[in-house]
């Protein structure tokens, strides 16, 4: 394949450079901050994009995965008390989704067995999620 | 900035009302605190792009927390691929590597076409590819400023960089130079007048005509005084018994009221001439004789000089007049000592109401005090030369 490899190096450098173009969600500087903090070390602005988009993407994958599990549960629920469908229309990322969501990425993140995310978790039971 | 964490995510529902508050109760970072609040609002961001309507506090923290760890771990890989390959500084292929490692987690994306080995054909450059096309581009929410902020220190420029040559041979160029001299050396400081010297002049022009023409009115006033004094005090021995006065007087008993009485019109004992006065010496010039080069000098100009000028001609009158009474010696001196013993002497009696119009006077102005000074002094010297 003494083709493809040049090929591929055009798309790299082609990539690279529609980068300077590209605003990544992940601002630069944080990137940047975060990267010089673990010794990364880059004048390139584009190298930089590159890693934010990465992370971005990362983030982006889980959030989806927590969206669709968020989604699957909203619609087991719904299909129990479907007079309650206009209600619970909302999305939201809740932890018990995203731990969900992270196992698979190798993230263990396991919710508190008291921990309540706001004070009137306790007070307010309608609004937990069960 | 912590506040804002949840601010891009659509308005809450009710389920994260309490996200503010949460918001206040949470430990912050210390030093990290701005980059994770800049990374919750790009994680919220996200989030929302992903198709979330809002998300919990502690979701969110997660999330943000998460990412900043990619971002920490993807710079530490690439950082280590790059010291593999003997260089401090990354690029691409460090950061593909990297990326290859943490995506490794998922699988090997790409590893299942075997011919392509290539670093720049790596699976996971093609997923990032594709997630550029595919994923909107949803920029940051705000603009960022480049933080940590680090005060770039700011150099002395050095010998070399001023083009200077070091003022002595062991100085080497390129420590920093010298600051200027005039920073670190004395110099003399100049008093800075604060007026204009013409104008200090004039004003000083000013006073001392004033003060002329104070003297000359108290010339003038001091000879009436002793043309008078004789007058002053028939007045007050004998003026309040007898009302001699013609004119239509409202208060007859009061006898500074009264017209004065002429100087041949009363009798008045004769005094006694001291032994030490009525030697020749008396013929030494009167007061006003020992001012007339003064008043002369101001004649010019005050009107008051015209009536001065003409008791002046007319010398001998008052001359003749001091035969009869008795001769007024002053005798000056300065400070309290002057009052005191004008008072302890009876023979300077006369000298009280000149005094009286003194101190009124010196309330009035600052000026007539030196003009009295003047005085004082210019009297000395007559006496000096009665009492020789």
């Amino acid at each position: 394949m003494a083709e493809s490899k040049p090929d591929d190096d055009a798309v790299l450098i082609e990539f690279l450079s529609s980068l300077m173009d590209y605003t990544p969600t992940i601002p630069d500087e944080l990137a940047e901050y975060y990267l010089s903090k673990s010794g990364f070390q880059c004048p390139d602005v584009r190298i930089i994009r590159m890693v934010s988009i990465a992370t971005q993407k990362f983030i982006a994958e889980i959030a989806s995965d927590a969206l669709q599990l968020c989604k699957a549960r909203q619609s087991a629920v719904n299909k129990e008390k479907r007079d309650k469908q206009q209600k619970d229309k909302s999305l939201v990322l809740t932890t018990e989704d995203l731990s969900l969501a992270l196992r698979e990425y190798g993230v263990n993140m396991k919710r508190q067995e008291y921990f309540a995310d706001n004070p009137s978790a306790g007070t307010n039971p309608t609004s937990k999620d069960e | 900035m912590a506040n804002n964490g949840g601010t891009p995510t659509t308005p809450p529902p009710a389920t994260t009302a309490q996200i503010p508050t949460n918001n206040e109760k949470k430990p912050d970072g210390g030093v990290d605190a701005f980059g994770r609040a800049v990374a919750r609002i790009a994680v919220a961001q996200i989030c929302e792009g992903a198709g979330f309507q809002s998300c919990q506090q502690s979701a969110l923290e997660a999330l943000a927390d998460i990412a900043v760890r990619y971002l920490r771990d993807l710079g530490k890989a690439a950082h280590y691929y790059a010291g593999l390959a003997g260089r401090t500084e990354c690029n691409a292929f460090d950061v593909i590597h990297a990326m290859e490692d943490m995506f490794a987690a998922q699988g090997f994306v790409g590893a299942s076409d075997v011919i392509s080995h290539s670093v720049s054909g790596s699976g996971t450059v093609r997923e990032i590819m594709q997630y550029t096309n595919r994923a909107e581009e949803i920029p940051f929410a705000r603009p960022v400023p480049r933080f940590p902020v680090v005060k770039k220190r700011e150099l002395l420029p050095t010998f070399l960089q001023m083009k200077e040559t070091p003022p002595h041979q062991h100085i080497p160029p390129w420590l920093p130079a010298f600051p200027d001299s005039h920073t670190y050396k004395s110099t003399p400081v100049w008093n800075e007048r604060k007026t204009d010297p013409r104008m200090a002049k004039m004003e000083q022009a000013r006073q001392r005509r004033k003060a002329e023409r104070s003297l000359v009115s108290l010339q003038q006033r001091l000879a009436s005084a002793s043309g008078s004094s004789s007058l002053g005090l028939a007045m007050e021995t004998d003026g309040k018994g007898k009302n001699s006065s013609p004119s239509p007087n409202p208060n007859p008993n009061n006898p500074f009221l009264a017209p004065p009485v002429g100087p041949e019109e009363k009798q008045v004992s004769p005094v006694k001439i001291p032994p030490v006065l009525s030697r020749p010496a008396l013929k030494l010039p009167s007061v006003l004789e020992a001012f007339a080069p003064a008043i002369d000098a101001v004649k010019q100009g005050l009107d008051q000089v015209e009536e001065l000028d003409g008791r002046r001609k007319n010398p001998r009158g008052s001359q003749a007049l001091s035969d009869e009474r008795p001769l007024v010696q002053f005798k000056f001196d300065f400070g309290k000592k002057a009052q005191m013993a004008a008072h302890a002497t009876g023979a300077l009696r006369n000298e009280t109401p000149l005094s009286s119009w003194f101190s009124r006077d010196e309330e009035m102005d600052d000026k007539k005090r030196r003009v009295e000074q003047i005085l004082k002094e210019a009297m000395e010297n007559p006496q000096d030369l009665v009492q020789l």
